[in-house]
């Protein structure tokens, strides 16, 4: 206690020295919190868009529909595929996929038609929580189609507007209907913004004369299974219903954004690393400072028998209470700067709607607070403090009283 | 596709001013090289007219399904061609309408026009084996290719063979052209398409040569893509008028719903 009184008096003598330490941690403190928000907001945000909303975990397609996408390779009995996957618990859904011209007015563009079932979909991708403006498929409405903004704004039509599809049906017939337009989605990523035009199953199969089968197989990991052990249950499960079919991970799927995410992160960490590292050099030199500008100080200290141990404590608890009142005062610093960039965010939409390899960015950045957030931090902050200090802390305790006392 | 069934296909009897010439070689054991300018010319025009009308039976055979639409063709010049579908009954009516650079299909199921985009010209128009781009583009074997003899045949049964690599400039997707023409009266009767790499695209077969609107022509085609050779898409003459009269009008997008 007396220690704790002492030590709280010291740093109060050299007033000014002290504040100008703890505004460097409370600095590097808020910035180091609102920095990991950030980079957690990002890349969780790019993340969920291309897993919940784009891949799912895994995809199980026909053998050979990846390296030459027909309509004709399919997985034949969707049904059973399905069925088996519900049996394990994991949560999945089919889609059919087909190319088609879409028109309106003198504009047109090819497109990728998705079919799918609402209601079994949404168990596997939000994309129906990502709309624009305009609703979401309903079964009820079979001529309404939800497609990407940019596709939108190239054919110039909005909700409501009617859009032309022609295309090639399995009969070899022209494939030719009107839709209307029921909803506008967000930026995803390039391709659905592009290019992609959502329908209800139904309706896919009337246009394109398809009865039975589906191109894709979108399956979601069950909550805290991993990856592979995901896979493999995925894999066993459909080996009666579909030998032929492969299930792809998203990594194997799409593995140069797959390494973008893991370097994501490391590179997260490496300019994590190098701002601890100065902000642990001018802690440090700070610490020293504090410690040889009273060595003779600690050396009368020492001289009226005070033991190297409780000069020991003495300097850790003034490098403490420092760090203490710097996470204090960064903490409710960074309080309202969280507050900001969660709720409102950073409008990167002058960005035009960035895409990092093909998968965008929201228009407004927003960051992500965990508990790790700002446990992170103030451990690291609390580590870097502790190394700072011990080193002055050990010369101070072992100084000779003598040769204190005459120190210059 | 018109392109090809108008225009660019074949040898003919419009090389009639070519005849005389090609007489005197054909006579010959070892016939002499005819002038490749005036070959090529005469096979450039031998299926242009002021305007043309023409009933086509168009068969098509693919891996998964087999059709057959029966297609009424007008053209006018070498810019402009409506094609519009006669049967099958659920395609009745569907149309497309070329003019110069752009193409616009018509749906009757959904009474719409669309108007084809660049990035669909190497599609398949109908489902055939033609593309879009085939309808647009008017290259001429004398004016977009420079042309040589590759072949010599042996006697008059023989084939000539040219190769007709594109002018820099030329629209053409193609990167060379096999050209063959019969020795005994020197019709286009094959032209091999092959691609940059000097891969085999694509076959078409001159076949029935007989007298078609007048002139001596093939009457049937047919393109086989050389990835599936059990593919093709055929095409037969069933009638075929030159320098028709059409009324004002007929290459109009109105016309095109009619």
């Amino acid at each position: 206690m007396k220690i704790l009184r002492m030590a709280w008096r010291n740093l109060w003598r050299n007033g000014r020295r002290t504040l100008v330490t703890v505004g460097a941690m409370t600095l590097a403190l808020w910035a180091m919190v609102l920095y990991t928000s950030l980079m957690q907001g990002m890349l969780g945000s790019m993340e969920s868009t291309l897993l919940d909303v784009e891949l799912g975990d895994f995809q199980i397609h026909a053998d050979g529909y990846r390296e030459r996408p027909s309509i004709w390779e399919r997985i034949e009995d969707p049904d059973a595929v399905l069925e088996a996957l519900d049996k394990t618990g994991l949560r999945s859904s089919a889609r059919l996929l087909g190319g088609a011209l879409v028109a309106s007015g003198d504009a047109s563009t090819g497109a990728l038609l998705k079919g799918l079932r609402p209601d079994r979909d949404a168990q596997v991708s939000d994309v129906h929580q990502r709309l624009d403006r305009g609703e979401w498929l309903d079964p009820a409405d079979a001529s309404g189609v939800v497609l990407g903004y940019r596709l939108a704004r190239t054919l110039g039509i909005d909700v409501g507007d009617e859009l032309i599809a022609l295309s090639q049906a399995t009969d070899g017939s022209m494939a030719n209907d009107l839709f209307r337009v029921r909803g506008v989605l967000q930026s995803l990523s390039e391709e659905t913004d592009r290019a992609t035009v959502f329908l209800v199953e139904n309706q896919f199969r009337s246009f394109f004369a398809l009865e039975d089968g589906a191109h894709q197989v979108i399956i979601r990991s069950g909550e805290g299974q991993t990856l592979d052990a995901a896979g493999e249950m995925a894999q066993e499960a459909i080996a009666a219903s579909a030998p032929e079919a492969e299930v792809k991970s998203w990594r194997d799927l799409l593995p140069g954004l797959a390494n973008m995410f893991d370097s994501a992160q490391a590179a997260v960490q490496v300019v994590a690393f190098v701002v601890y590292v100065v902000i642990a050099i001018m802690i440090l030199n700070a610490m020293l400072m504090a410690v040889f500008e009273r060595i003779r100080e600690f050396g009368v200290l020492k001289a009226i028998g005070v033991s190297p141990r409780r000069v020991l404590a003495l300097i850790l608890t003034e490098g403490a209470l420092q760090a203490a009142l710097a996470i204090a005062i960064g903490l409710v610093a960074s309080l309202p700067t969280l507050w900001f960039v969660t709720t409102r965010g950073i409008d990167v939409g002058q960005l035009g709607g960035t895409a990092i390899m093909g998968v965008s960015m929201d228009r407004i950045w927003t960051g992500a607070v965990s508990p790790a957030t700002i446990a992170g931090p103030v451990f690291i902050l609390l580590f870097i403090v502790g190394l700072a200090v011990l080193f002055p802390a050990f010369k101070a305790a072992r100084i000779s009283p003598i040769e204190a006392i005459h120190h210059q | 596709m018109l392109s090809r069934v108008n225009r660019l296909p074949v040898g003919t009897g419009a090389a009639l001013a070519v005849a005389s010439l090609l007489s005197a070689a054909v006579a010959a054991a070892q016939p002499a090289d005819p002038p490749l300018d005036v070959l090529m010319r005469a096979t450039d025009d031998a299926m242009r007219g002021d305007s043309s009308e023409s009933r086509i039976t168009m068969r098509i055979k693919t891996e998964r399904w087999q059709r057959e639409l029966r297609l009424h063709v007008v053209s006018e010049g070498t810019e402009t061609a409506l094609v519009r579908i006669e049967a099958p009954a659920k395609e009745r009516g569907t149309a497309t309408l070329k003019v110069e650079q752009n193409i616009w299909n018509y749906l009757p199921k959904v009474d719409r026009t669309i108007k084809v985009p660049g990035s669909m010209m190497q599609a398949a128009w109908m489902g055939s084996h033609f593309t879009n781009d085939d309808l647009v583009h008017e290259s001429r074997y004398s004016e977009d290719f420079e042309c040589a003899y590759r072949e010599r045949p042996a006697d008059g049964s023989g084939h000539w063979l040219v190769r007709c690599i594109p002018l820099p400039d030329a629209p053409v997707v193609w990167g060379a052209i096999d050209a063959r023409f019969r020795a005994q009266d020197m019709l286009l009767d094959q032209a091999e398409y092959f691609d940059e790499r000097d891969r085999l695209v694509r076959t078409i077969r001159y076949e029935d040569f007989g007298p078609l609107g007048g002139r001596t022509l093939p009457r049937r085609m047919r393109v086989i893509p050389a990835d599936d050779a059990d593919e093709f898409t055929e095409i037969v003459y069933e009638e075929h008028a030159f320098n028709v009269d059409l009324p004002a009008g007929t290459f109009s997008l109105r016309s095109l719903r009619q």
